[in-house]
């Protein structure tokens, strides 16, 4: 873009140098205003669920809640919302624990392309992406139950396999990218593998590894129908607490608590990932 | 043994940890679903071979369900490509911060959340009929209508944000430099938009669609929440047959998630012709 | 699986699983067992089941979505189980059927014990499936000493939607069926629903109902067949009787023709009664319905629902029911969960939770059997502006139609209204 910003000349090439600075002018407005736009739009949701989570009395059709308050907040922890919170971090914590290391090895074996009969493994290994996820665990409540596998191994294996393709499929990238030269030069300098894998590999492959953990904690955090379908109500995570609540009548300010839990841990965990990543890449 | 089947093998061995559970899972999953469908693992009564239930589902119900899902689908879908891929080029392009971290920070919210506050902001006396001071009975039916208006949005609004993380992180600095030398060639903004970014992205957009496509197809809880009595998507079909008091229904509710499945999984396989194709021309 | 498996061709090991997979599919394709849900533990006297409960976790299954009864069973029930050695845990669902099916499901794997659900907030067609699957556990509600409080000879108790109790659940909640309205845009409420449908006509687009099978529609539906055909006795007792057919058509032929006249001109209809009342909060419809009027009082107070929320009062009376704690045939923990059922009848607790601050569910217990200082006390209950008293509300209440109804008549809604008119 500097290339353009250089002093007009006169003539006709002048003429075609000013019409692209005006172009360019225009078009750097027209991508502040995009932006400016874009981004209200992908926010604006949140406004709703920011004003009820502190509404008290909210009668329509005012404009803003006319008391301000805590009772939502009082409500939704008598609702026993902290737990569920706590039991929505483990369910995505365990599923990320699982699904990471799956991923990283089969990423890691994929990129290298020796896996006999490697397309059709990657297409196992992606194809529950296309296979909704109430439709496996419809069928999987009858074999679960009568295989007496308990409720919460179900549970986390359905989602396990749901955040593997997304595991593979970043883990695939990077390795793709690692140039196992730095292992081998570490390894001809004298280090032992246990020392390779944790001061050369690892550390290559953090930032890979901390979005596929992201994301699979993701699977498990925001699931609601495998565990509505196969936890059948002993696991009480926090989607299912916001889903009991919205069939419901009068709950606004608690669905609007229970949504703003269930929105900020993984907003901070993100914030983490970017931050760690970032200073990593500027090292 | 030579070193390329050792190394083969220690390559299976490594890809298996992550085969075995999926197979097993979607095996059993998908297996006891057609099982169930045709009448053999009833919870009441006999077990008994017969397509029954396929054909003792209303085929007006399930066609026009079938019309609902990948019409919500391919709406969302479209729009979400359209804002995400938006949004992805003007964080390239912009020097405005902060873009990146809003679509970031929307990926991670569950749709459960994102139905709900969509309901808060749309229904007839949500937030936006406050604001303009919408009379009853006057504020168009977007939660409940006839063109799915919320539950569309509410889609797309998430998976948005996915595109856009997905093209962000597929463009990166590539892009950037390449667009930087055609600019410097004297290439204008919408000659480097179609003729560099656009190419470039392409992958991304068509993986980033294809997965949102058959997610939409297979979601419940939006169109539950935000949809109508009738006609359902298959997702919200399928859930009423199963919960229905009558177990009887349940093959019927199987033989639904059992089409549900067939349809998403042609979406990934027509994506990923697709993908071909896009790979090709580049 | 086994380790061996993976020093195999992929092939093999693939092949491996799908048989392997088979064979488990096909083992638990077992017949059905036909289980018929006696008290084969036998319980002789209560001491036995006291002291056996002592030390139990009993997780009890019941529909999430009321703040307000999670809070009683959380504040107040559990608190005086916890005072008899049990542990109450409330486990909330998103539909009673999710209890029920896991039950079945569980008996059909051949779990006859140690099952997940100890007790279930059960009535109706929920608890007739049961009955019909041999999932409840049956004759244990004599020997629960609050039972005495109980009127043995109330129709209420007696029969759950037209199927005997027998033993098979005991009472927990009355209820009655009440349409509300506001008093500010209904200046003359209609008393029967004949007028309220005229009223609908004259006012469209202000009326609407929760589209069935949700509970409260599938109520307002069985409300309404009481009044096209002209009174429970003129209904059939069950959907395949003579003169079913029309009964059910002259319904459809009434709601179908009264559709244009609802909200969204019948377009569509609210997912359920909390959508519906949403849209009476906001004031996009002048009625609403329930089957707990109590918590209307709540509503109002906390200024969801206008001020000037009114229940309308019926002259011919309105359905009326009661609800019950059923025990799983293979529950873990029966003898837990028949002290919970027998402190669920205690009159301190019927009393607590008929306070409308607390939960407002009607007591399913005798007042006069009930001790004198607590009889008083339940007459003392706040009076409401909103709700009339229990008995006024009862008043010349109509029986619920057998459980068998209830299907068909949903399904019937469906094909003839819903997407008749398409």
């Amino acid at each position: 873009m500097t290339a353009l910003v250089t002093p007009a000349p006169h003539g006709r090439s002048g003429r075609r140098v000013l019409r692209a600075r005006v172009e360019a002018r225009a078009a750097k407005w027209g991508r502040r205003a995009g932006t400016v736009a874009v981004t209200a739009l992908l926010l604006v949701p949140f406004l709703p669920i920011l004003l009820w989570a502190f509404a008290d009395r909210w009668p329509y059709p005012e404009l803003a809640p006319t008391v301000w308050g805590v009772g939502g907040w009082l409500t939704a922890t008598a609702q026993g919302a902290w737990p569920a919170l706590t039991r929505s971090l483990l369910l995505g914590l365990t599923v990320s624990a699982i699904a990471t290391p799956l991923g990283a090895m089969a990423g890691r074996a994929l990129a290298r392309g020796r896996v006999p009969y490697g397309k059709m493994v990657t297409a196992l290994l992606l194809a529950p992406v296309a296979v909704p996820p109430f439709a496996v665990t419809m069928g999987l409540t009858t074999v679960a139950l009568r295989l007496g596998v308990p409720g919460v191994v179900a549970l986390v294996a359905v989602l396990v396999v749901a955040a593997v393709p997304y595991t593979t499929y970043i883990m695939r990238a990077a390795y793709a990218g690692y140039d196992e030269g730095f292992e081998e030069t570490a390894r001809t300098l004298g280090a032992g593998s246990r020392h390779v894998l944790l001061r050369v590999h690892l550390p290559l492959v953090a930032p890979a590894l901390a979005a596929a953990a992201f994301l699979a904690f993701l699977v498990g955090w925001s699931d609601y129908v495998v565990t509505l379908l196969i936890g059948a109500g002993r696991i009480v995570s926090l989607p299912l607490l916001l889903g009991a609540s919205a069939s419901a009548s009068g709950n606004d300010p608690t669905i609007a608590v229970l949504a703003l839990l269930a929105t900020i841990p993984p907003v901070l965990l993100l914030t983490a990932v970017t931050v760690l990543s970032r200073r990593r890449t500027q090292r | 043994m030579n070193r390329r089947t050792a190394s083969s093998r220690r390559a299976a061995l490594l890809v298996l940890p992550a085969l075995l559970p999926t197979v097993l899972v979607l095996g059993a999953g998908l297996g006891a679903a057609v099982i169930q469908s045709l009448g053999l693992l009833p919870l009441v009564g006999k077990p008994e071979l017969s397509s029954a239930a396929y054909r003792a589902l209303v085929v007006d119900d399930v066609l026009t369900g079938l019309g609902v899902s990948v019409a919500i689908a391919a709406a969302s879908t479209s729009l979400a490509l359209l804002v995400g891929a938006t949004a992805a080029v003007l964080v390239q392009r912009s020097r405005i911060g902060g873009l990146a971290a809003v679509a970031a920070a929307v990926v991670p919210i569950p749709h459960l959340v994102g139905a709900a506050t969509v309901g808060l902001l749309l229904a007839d006396s949500g937030l936006v009929a406050r604001l303009v001071g919408a009379q009853p009975g006057t504020f168009p039916a977007l939660v409940g209508g006839p063109w799915w208006v919320a539950v569309v949005l509410e889609l797309a609004w998430k998976e948005s944000a996915f595109v856009a993380v997905v093209v962000l992180s597929s463009l990166a600095t590539t892009e950037r430099d390449l667009d930087e030398a055609a600019a410097g060639l004297g290439a204008g903004p919408w000659q480097r938009l179609r003729r560099v970014t656009l190419p470039l992205a392409a992958p991304a957009l068509v993986v980033s669609g294809t997965i949102s496509f058959a997610y939409v197809v297979g979601s419940y809880e939006v169109a539950w929440l935000l949809g109508r009595t009738y006609p359902e998507p298959l997702a919200v079909l399928a859930f009423r047959l199963f919960s229905d008091t009558d177990l009887t229904m349940r093959p019927q509710a199987l033989a639904v998630a059992v089409l549900t499945v067939a349809v998403a999984a042609g979406a990934l396989v027509a994506g990923a012709a697709l993908l071909r194709r896009v790979a090709v021309l580049r | 699986m086994r380790r061996t498996t993976t020093r195999r061709t992929r092939a093999r090991a693939l092949g491996t699983l799908a048989t392997a997979a088979a064979v488990a599919l096909s083992a638990c394709a077992a017949p059905v067992s036909n289980r018929t849900g006696t008290a084969d533990d036998g319980y002789a006297s209560w001491e036995d089941v006291a002291a056996d409960a002592r030390g139990q976790e009993v997780s009890l299954w019941m529909w999430g979505g009321d703040e307000k009864g999670n809070a009683y069973v959380d504040d107040v029930l559990a608190p005086a189980a916890a005072d008899q050695g049990v542990t109450l845990r409330r486990v909330p669902v998103a539909d009673t059927a999710d209890a029920l099916n896991r039950v079945v499901s569980e008996l059909q794997a051949g779990q006859d014990s140690d099952g997940a659900v100890d007790l279930v907030w059960v009535n109706g067609e929920n608890f007739r499936t049961g009955q019909q699957a041999g999932a409840w556990e049956c004759g244990w509600t004599d020997l629960l000493p609050n039972s005495a409080y109980l009127d043995p000879t109330d129709p209420l108790l007696a029969e759950d939607f037209g199927t005997p109790v027998e033993g098979c659940e005991s009472p927990w909640h009355k209820a009655q069926f009440a349409l509300a309205y506001d008093a500010a845009d209904v200046q003359h409420p209609p008393t029967s629903l004949t007028e309220l449908f005229d009223w609908a006509r004259a006012h469209p687009g202000r009326f609407t109902y929760p589209a069935p099978p949700d509970f409260t529609g599938s109520a307002f539906l069985r409300q309404s067949l009481y009044e096209v055909t002209g009174g429970p006795e003129q209904v059939p007792a069950g959907p395949d009787d003579d003169g079913a057919a029309g009964a059910t058509s002259a319904l459809w032929a009434e709601l179908a023709d009264l559709e244009p006249s609802l909200w969204r001109g019948g377009d569509t209809y609210p997912r359920d009664a909390a959508a519906l009342d949403d849209l009476f909060a906001g004031d996009q419809v002048d009625f609403t319905m329930t089957y707990g009027p109590a918590t209307l009082d709540a509503r109002v107070a906390d200024g969801t629902f206008p001020e000037t929320t009114r229940v309308l009062t019926l002259d011919d009376g309105t359905l009326g029911n009661a609800s019950f704690l059923a025990i799983p045939a293979n529950a873990a923990h029966q003898a837990g969960a028949m002290v919970v059922a027998d402190l669920a009848l205690a009159p301190e607790q019927q009393l607590a939770k008929a306070d409308p601050a607390v939960w407002g569910q009607y007591p399913v217990l005798e007042l006069d059997r009930v001790p004198d200082d607590l009889a008083e006390q339940f007459a003392d209950l706040a009076p409401s502006t909103v709700v009339p008293p229990f008995d006024e509300l009862s008043r010349g209440a109509d029986p619920e139609l057998s459980a068998d109804w209830v299907a068909p008549l949903e399904r019937g809604w469906r094909d003839n209204v819903l997407t008749g008119q398409r």
